[in-house]
């Protein structure tokens, strides 16, 4: 016997059928096209914006990200399900694909047909398999959503659509399987290579041939008919995903991460200046719209939406949506409400697990670039009072700027104003200069490099800060106006390398002020630290305790440096006790995106929280990397009530009690 | 309607301050310079009732050297229409008497129908720049200003008195007021009117041609108040601090005896 079945079987592979087929398919793809096209219009309602570049970087990172379902599988469990029902599924259309093409072309015009033999056998217990696996995992993301219904879930007539639409093409497909077997292939060993069909043909075994060739024949038309229906569905339901999540990873930011887009505050011609309506944001931002698939991980993440603040990244998202197909010309600010748009920390939590490539943070600050620069507003007077607080003194806290090195007395270092030849500028922070507490931090970072022979200068007075918070918050003016003036002013000193202690002065460095023609290496004091401590320059006396480690936002997901300030825990002494919720999943610690400005008034405070995800491990002290979480969690220790569980502490007053 | 407001530059209050060598004014190095506080209410008083009043010209007034022009900028940024500069390096000695005349001087054919000015200066205090230069102008003065409203000519204010008692006071424009803490909530300046601002008429006086008085009265000299027994900050534990406060209460005082 030989190792192959008919193609066509039954229906027929004449004019009948084929002319129907293709015309049913043209249609469908004609109508699938023609609903796209409607979407690109909207899409292009938006900015230029250069994401078609580098394809050869591009490319292979959407092929890892469709076809390995590397960013939906993340998540076990729902993401795992969804990874391989996407592999069954797409096998599936591969082996339709096969069909096709011996069938419609190689067979047809030249007579050549290779699905037979061995790799017959292989196409048809693959298929098989691949099947089951879709329907299996189909059923399982079916009992999620209507039955367990994880809390956030929000499902609509589309869900069940695609359910609908899907269970059903998979189940017809092994009823056309089994009702042929049933009359073909019972009883031969040919028939083992289909294992699900054969499950579907000894079901249909008592029919008589006949009626199984009419079933066969119907259902292979109602199948046909169902794929149709999808294939039309696609443009106008979540099955859209197919093709913008796909397309969305072509597209995606590819670095460096995060990095926000300098506006041209010069242009003459710019009436508007930020977001306030739909055409002010990019095209990609208005198809980042299109790719998101309510899969509400970014929701699930966000430090402002768990702490019962009016923001869900997601939802953002789906307003904007909704603005660019529905209601052009609404306001963006009013959809997506001004609450939530100022809640945010710029943590990435969202961006980072987002299986669809979307950027949420972009799109917030430029919806706050608009309300600061053409409106004047900020989420509160205090914010205000910040921001003229760094006009005037350089500093958010309104300290007077000629004291700003102060702290530094009697360390035995100099200004670069006193001696330009250092081996490191320390570019200090706000933090570390003014605040009692994360002075420590300045203090003993500066101990530490003089126990490994390097030599450390600051700018002290002459330092301004850095303008991250400012940036985040929407004051693009200000942080270019900072910015230039400390690119200047290093630049003037020919400065060879540059260690900060904050991750938010090291990634506005290190990628922000690179728009200004700033080539200057800066590393976190991590990493340099650990690299003092391989290469034998710093050495510690390692003494055992225990701890808990908080990834900062800016040092893990905006700069992904997790190892080094662990690395230097462990060789410290560190009994590390990892969060629940641990590098690129960390809890922000509500500082971020410039709200270490700003009250939190709204909801619970996220800072608690994250204590309180640092006291369940046990460990009494809760080391971080960032001034601004030490700010946040000395803070949170108290509103929390456990000062005598849990102590907050920075790395480097670790490592310098260890010297 | 014609309105001026007048502003002084003086130095953040953060600052650290030093006495300059010759004792009568502090030195002005290292110093973090903004807008008079209460002449910031000024100005957006001064920008909301030019908005309020259709075909409204606003001139802001700064006395000082050079660097002033700066806070110049961001009176111009919150909506003044132009600005006059009387360029005067050594405007930290003159006394209230002289800045108010300079201001009349400046003034007395201009015909504004509203002047506003702060309270008070932060640095020098005196409080009576705005008074007297109404006074020169023959004009109705209303200090201490926290609530303002302009109707059909007529000024309404609320001043603020001591106790928490506040005052109805009115009067016809053309009139001066002087702007308190309360009065409103200064703007914060957008970005198109930053960039504005810089393309604004500035326009700079010398101090001759409108100083035409001497001075009449002299700071003699400014000092830091002596340093009385400082106070105590116990840090620590609550249990602590509990022993450390008795200790101290039994050995320099006789309350635990």
């Amino acid at each position: 016997m030989e190792l192959t079945r008919e193609i066509y079987w039954n229906v027929g592979h004449g004019l009948t059928t084929l002319v129907p087929m293709y015309l049913l398919t043209l249609v469908a793809v004609a109508l699938l096209l023609h609903g796209f096209r409607a979407r690109v219009k909207v899409y292009r309602q938006g900015k230029t914006a250069p994401r078609t570049d580098q394809l050869a970087v591009r490319i292979p990172a959407m092929l890892k990200s469709v076809l390995l379902q590397s960013k939906v599988a993340r998540v076990k469990g729902p993401g795992l399900a969804h990874a391989l029902f996407f592999g069954g599924f797409f096998l599936l259309f591969l082996g339709t694909c096969l069909i096709v093409v011996q069938a419609d072309f190689t067979d047809l015009l030249f007579g050549v047909k290779f699905l037979k033999g061995n790799f017959y056998l292989l196409f048809s217990v693959v298929l098989d398999i691949a099947g089951l696996v879709a329907i299996v995992m189909l059923g399982g993301l079916l009992v999620r959503r209507y039955l367990v219904r994880p809390a956030g879930l929000e499902s609509g007539a589309d869900d069940l659509i695609m359910h609908g639409l899907l269970f059903a093409i998979l189940i017809s497909g092994f009823v056309i399987e089994g009702a042929r077997m049933a009359v073909t292939e019972l009883g031969t060993s040919l028939a083992l290579w289909s294992p699900v069909g054969l499950v579907f043909a000894k079901g249909l075994a008592g029919y008589s041939e006949e009626t199984l060739r009419a079933v066969h024949s119907y259902t292979w038309w109602c199948h046909l008919l169902l794929v149709m229906a999808f294939i039309v569905a696609i443009p106008f339901t979540k099955f859209k995903h197919i093709f913008t999540t796909s397309l969305n990873y072509l597209f995606a930011d590819i670095g460096p991460t995060g990095k926000l887009v300098s506006l041209d505050l010069e242009d003459e011609e710019a009436e508007s200046f930020g977001a306030s309506t739909i055409t002010d944001l990019t095209w990609k931002d208005i198809f980042d719209t299109d790719a998101c698939t309510q899969c509400k991980r970014c929701q699930d993440r966000c430090p402002a939406h768990n702490t019962e603040k009016p923001l869900s990244p997601m939802k953002l998202i789906n307003q904007l949506g909704d603005v660019a197909f529905n209601n052009p010309e609404a306001g963006l600010v009013e959809a997506c409400d001004k609450d939530a748009i100022w809640s945010c920390t710029t943590c990435r939590a969202c961006q980072d697990i987002c299986p669809a490539a979307i950027e949420h943070v972009n799109k917030i600050v430029d919806m706050r670039r608009n309300l600061v620069l053409m409106e004047g507003e900020f989420p509160g007077e205090e914010v205000m009072v910040a921001m003229e607080n760094t006009e005037v003194n350089g500093n958010p806290l309104g300290i007077g700027y000629a004291s700003r090195g102060d702290w530094a007395e009697n360390l035995g270092i100099k200004t670069l104003a006193e001696d330009p030849q250092v081996d490191i500028l320390y570019f200090v922070g706000c933090y570390a200069s003014f605040d009692k507490r994360n002075i420590k931090i300045a203090t003993a970072f500066i101990k530490l490099c003089q126990a490994a022979g390097i030599k450390v200068g600051i700018l002290g007075k002459e330092e301004k800060c850095c303008g991250e918070p400012m940036r985040k918050m929407g004051n693009e003016y200000l942080y270019q106006t900072l910015a230039a003036e400390n690119v200047e002013l290093i630049k003037g000193y020919g400065v060879k390398q540059i260690v900060t202690s904050c991750p938010h002065c090291f990634n506005t460095l290190n990628k922000d002020y690179r728009d200004f023609d700033f080539d200057i290496p800066v590393t976190n004091y991590s990493v340099y630290l650990q690299q003092l401590l391989q290469s034998g320059q710093l050495k510690l006396n390692s003494a055992e305790f225990a701890c808990t480690y908080h990834d900062s936002c800016y040092l893990g997901r905006h700069n992904d440096l997790y190892d080094a300030p662990r690395q230097l825990l462990e060789a410290a002494g560190g009994q590390i006790v990892e969060m629940n919720k641990s590098r690129s999943e960390a809890f922000c610690c509500s500082a971020g995106g410039g709200r270490i400005m700003a009250e939190e008034s709204l909801g619970s405070r996220i800072n608690v929280k994250r204590v309180e995800m640092a006291v369940a491990t046990g460990a009494p002290t809760l080391v971080s990397n960032c001034p601004f979480c030490l700010t946040m969690f000395e803070d949170g220790v108290k509103g929390a009530d456990v000062e005598d569980r849990l102590s907050a502490r920075d790395i480097s007053e670790i490592l310098v009690e260890r010297l | 309607m014609k309105i001026l407001v007048c502003i002084k530059q003086v130095p953040d209050m953060e600052s650290k301050f030093k006495i300059a060598d010759d004792a009568t004014w502090y030195d002005s190095k290292d110093l973090a310079w903004r807008m008079n506080e209460y002449d910031e209410y000024a100005v957006e008083q001064a920008v909301q009732l030019r908005t309020q009043v259709e075909d409204s010209d606003l001139t802001v007034l700064c006395i000082g050297p050079q660097r002033v022009q700066e806070t110049m900028k961001k009176a111009l940024a919150m909506g003044c229409d132009r600005g006059v500069h009387i360029d005067d390096d050594n405007s930290f000695q003159k006394d209230p008497f002289e800045i108010a005349s300079m201001i009349a001087e400046f003034a007395k054919d201009k015909s504004f129908d509203m002047i506003f000015t702060g309270m008070q200066s932060q640095d020098r205090g005196s409080a009576q720049v705005g008074l007297m230069a109404g006074e020169m102008l023959s004009l109705p003065s209303i200090s201490t200003v926290v609530d303002f409203t302009f109707e059909d000519g007529k000024v309404t204010a609320k001043r603020e008195l001591e106790g928490g008692i506040k005052a109805k006071v009115s009067c016809s424009a053309p009139a001066l007021v002087t702007c308190q803490l309360g009065l409103n909530t200064p703007r914060y300046p957008t970005l198109p009117n930053i960039m504005k601002a810089k393309r604004k008429e500035l326009l700079t006086l010398s101090v001759a041609d409108l100083l035409k008085v001497d001075s009449t009265q002299e700071t003699t000299k400014i000092y830091f108040p002596e340093k009385r027994s400082g106070g105590l900050v116990l840090e620590g534990a609550a249990g602590d601090l509990a022993d450390k406060l008795i200790q101290i209460l039994k050995e320099n005082t006789g309350v635990l005896a």
